[in-house]
């Protein structure tokens, strides 16, 4: 039975991936150890999706129906793979809810962790209830109401401070989580709309809206959304002394001062940390990781997503930081080298 | 290319007080010298709107700082004070007490315009160094430039009388200016062009007559009439009244708070 493809993790690359598998007839065993499909997008709230616009319940939602209908593919959720024996082709695996799988190939979308902005203190995060994630203002656009949690009022002033948890030796994380800055223009959009009253600032080093996101999220949000863009990577936020604004430090490169601005919710645009699973699934899966701790991967050009391991196939934000449009070509093209490995093999063992 | 450093201690910010004690001790002149926070927490974050109201500033918020003005620009070269670039950030963050630091500068802009042919995002900053003049005119910053003096002398006689006077209209302009006419008459700019227009070169030759035939009497004596009868256009009645009016409405519209005490 080792015709099925065994796929991890069940967001967007995973998603991918098994409908990429099930589209040529195969069979695919897909895990996921959270208990409701979708990844990130949908485990975390997010609001209208970039760049498409849609809201993420109905864009992916969309990707996990088609999965779900799917009559090839068999799912387990709230389970794990707890080990992996065989090899390339003959592959069977364990998993946390007792079953057995036997697997041709294996694809690995278990994707990242959100940075937890507690490790950087001195900006607020945990200490002072205004200062949030972009998550939880995805989750705000979501409700239809931003506003500031320590007592609801409507913040007359916003800032995202880009670039918190990448790009950072200080606490190891030397990567671009190469999403955040294409979000947090579209989440200053979004705030605007919301609450045109509230002006909002974006605290950058660079801005990083990659190919077509750049006039279409961070012009269109300088331009007909009024975001204000301040050249600064902040010191501090501390307290008002009227106790209730946020004061947030920082110097202004551009004018060579310091700068002070009083804010009432400060968003930290948080970064993409490898899984924190990682190191176990380095461990069952027997693959490798890159330097930074996401999961290595063999040479692109001609053993396209392979990982360290001959037949676990590596993609997604598991590799690196991605979006969800990166994911699911990842996905497909996954699928495509599981299904040919598998075609390979049986070739082999006939001849 | 000097490098170019803005001191980050403003000579604004130094403090010190010619008589000072403290706890019995004299602490008089530079002992007592203080250096006042630099950090900045005033600004107008609605500036900007301020500066789109004037011909020129309308795509100033556009500007992603790249730099290219500057580096581009013709007055940059002789002068690494005369920055377009920073002025339009301070416009966008609304940092009015730095711009007019610079008021003495700003009005120096050329419009060779190479700023605009440069600028990646069509932000027009030639338009925006003028509209930034402007503002610093209208708000007291700056004297009134000569343009305006001769733009307000200009409308002043239309509004009036429904027409102006050249001769007045330069009269005025030279004396608002401070230009003076009786030096101008005899040795300056002024006296040169009456000769020529005037064949003086005839006179000097000699030939009186044909001199005299050319001289335009009719329009001097036109000229010399209108300066003190001062003639209305007819049937002007309350026109002017009614365009002041309009003329008034259309500047609050266009400035909303200019000038007034808020700002
Ligand atoms: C605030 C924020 C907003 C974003 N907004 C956008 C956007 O608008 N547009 C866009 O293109 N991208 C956006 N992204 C990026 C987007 O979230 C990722 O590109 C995408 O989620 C990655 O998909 P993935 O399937 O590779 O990983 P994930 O979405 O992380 O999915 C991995 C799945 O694997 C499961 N899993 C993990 N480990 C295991 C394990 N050991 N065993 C079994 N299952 C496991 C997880 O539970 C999860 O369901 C945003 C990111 C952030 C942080
Ligand atoms: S995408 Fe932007 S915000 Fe995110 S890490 Fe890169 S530069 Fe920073
Ligand atoms: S138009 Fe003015 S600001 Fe622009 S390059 Fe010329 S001098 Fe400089
Ligand atoms: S060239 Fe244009 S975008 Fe660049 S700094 Fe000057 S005004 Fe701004």
């Amino acid at each position: 039975m080792n015709d099925a493809v065994l796929v991890v993790g069940a967001g967007p690359t995973g998603l991918s991936a098994a409908h990429g598998v099930a589209s040529v007839g195969r069979r695919v065993v897909l895990v996921e150890k959270q208990d409701t499909l979708g990844g990130a997008p949908i485990l975390s709230g997010y609001a209208k999706l970039v760049p498409s616009g849609e809201w993420a319940k109905d864009a992916i939602g969309r990707m996990v129906k088609r999965v779900e209908d799917s009559p090839l593919v068999e799912i387990h959720k709230g389970a794990r793979v707890t080990k992996l024996g065989g090899d390339a082709g003959n592959f069977n695996a364990t998993l946390s809810n007792g079953k057995t799988v036997s697997a041709g190939a294996v694809i690995l979308g278990t994707g990242f962790t959100h940075f937890d902005a507690i490790n950087k203190p001195e900006w607020g995060f945990g200490t002072y209830a205004d200062v949030v994630t972009t998550t939880q203002v995805e989750q705000m656009v979501g409700a239809g109401k931003i506003a500031c949690p320590s007592d609801g009022r409507t913040p007359e002033r916003v800032c995202i401070l880009l670039c918190v948890g990448s790009r950072d030796r200080q606490i190891g994380r030397e990567w671009c989580s190469k999403i955040c800055c294409t979000v947090s223009t579209n989440l200053a959009m979004e705030i605007k709309e919301l609450s045109p009253e509230t002006d909002v600032y974006i605290y950058y080093m660079d801005i990083r809206t990659f190919g077509l996101y750049e006039d279409k999220f961070y012009w269109k949000s300088q331009e007909e959304f009024k975001t204000k863009f301040v050249k600064a990577r902040i010191a501090e936020v501390t307290m008002a002394p009227d106790g209730k604004r946020l004061l947030v430090k920082g110097e202004d490169t551009l004018v060579k001062r310091p700068i002070v601005i009083p804010f009432d919710l400060v968003v930290h645009a948080i970064g993409m940390d490898p899984n924190e699973d990682n190191p176990e699934i380095a461990k069952v899966f027997g693959v490798g990781l890159e330097k930074h701790g996401f999961i290595d991967r063999d040479e692109q050009y001609t053993s396209t997503f392979s990982s360290t391991r001959r037949g676990i196939y590596v993609g997604g934000a598991a590799l690196a930081p991605e979006d969800i449009d990166t994911c699911i070509s990842h996905g497909l093209a996954m699928a495509m080298r599981a299904v040919g490995e598998m075609a390979a093999s049986r070739h082999q063992r006939a001849a | 290319m000097p490098i170019h450093e803005k001191t980050l201690i403003d000579p604004q910010l130094l403090v010190q007080s010619d008589k000072l004690v403290v706890d019995g001790i004299d602490v008089s002149g530079h002992w007592n010298t203080m250096i006042l926070p630099r950090t900045m927490t005033e600004y107008d974050p609605d500036f900007y709107e301020t500066i789109q109201a004037f011909p020129g500033g309308e795509n100033v918020h556009r500007c992603w700082q790249c730099g290219s003005c500057t580096n581009s620009c013709t007055m940059y070269a002789i002068n690494t004070d005369f920055n377009p670039r920073y002025w339009i950030y301070l416009i966008n963050l609304g940092y009015k007490s730095e711009l007019v630091k610079d008021k003495d500068i700003i009005w120096q802009c050329v419009s060779c315009n190479k700023c605009t042919n440069i600028c990646p995002k069509d932000v027009r900053p030639e338009g925006v160094m003028k509209a930034l003049a402007h503002w610093l005119e209208a708000e007291g910053h700056t004297p009134k430039s000569r343009s305006t003096l001769f733009d307000e002398e200009f409308t002043r006689q239309c509004i009036e009388r429904g027409r102006i006077e050249d001769t007045e209209v330069m009269f005025n302009f030279f004396r608002q200016t401070g230009q003076n006419l009786g030096a101008m008459l005899k040795g300056g700019w002024l006296r040169l062009l009456i000769e020529r227009m005037n064949n003086v070169h005839l006179l000097r030759q000699g030939k009186i007559g044909k001199f005299v035939a050319r001289l335009p009497l009719v329009q001097g004596f036109k000229m010399g009439w209108a300066m003190v009868f001062k003639p209305r256009t007819r049937s002007w009645g309350r026109t002017g009244e009614v365009l002041r009016e309009y003329v008034e409405e259309q500047k609050r519209a266009a400035h909303a708070g200019i000038g007034s005490p808020t700002h």
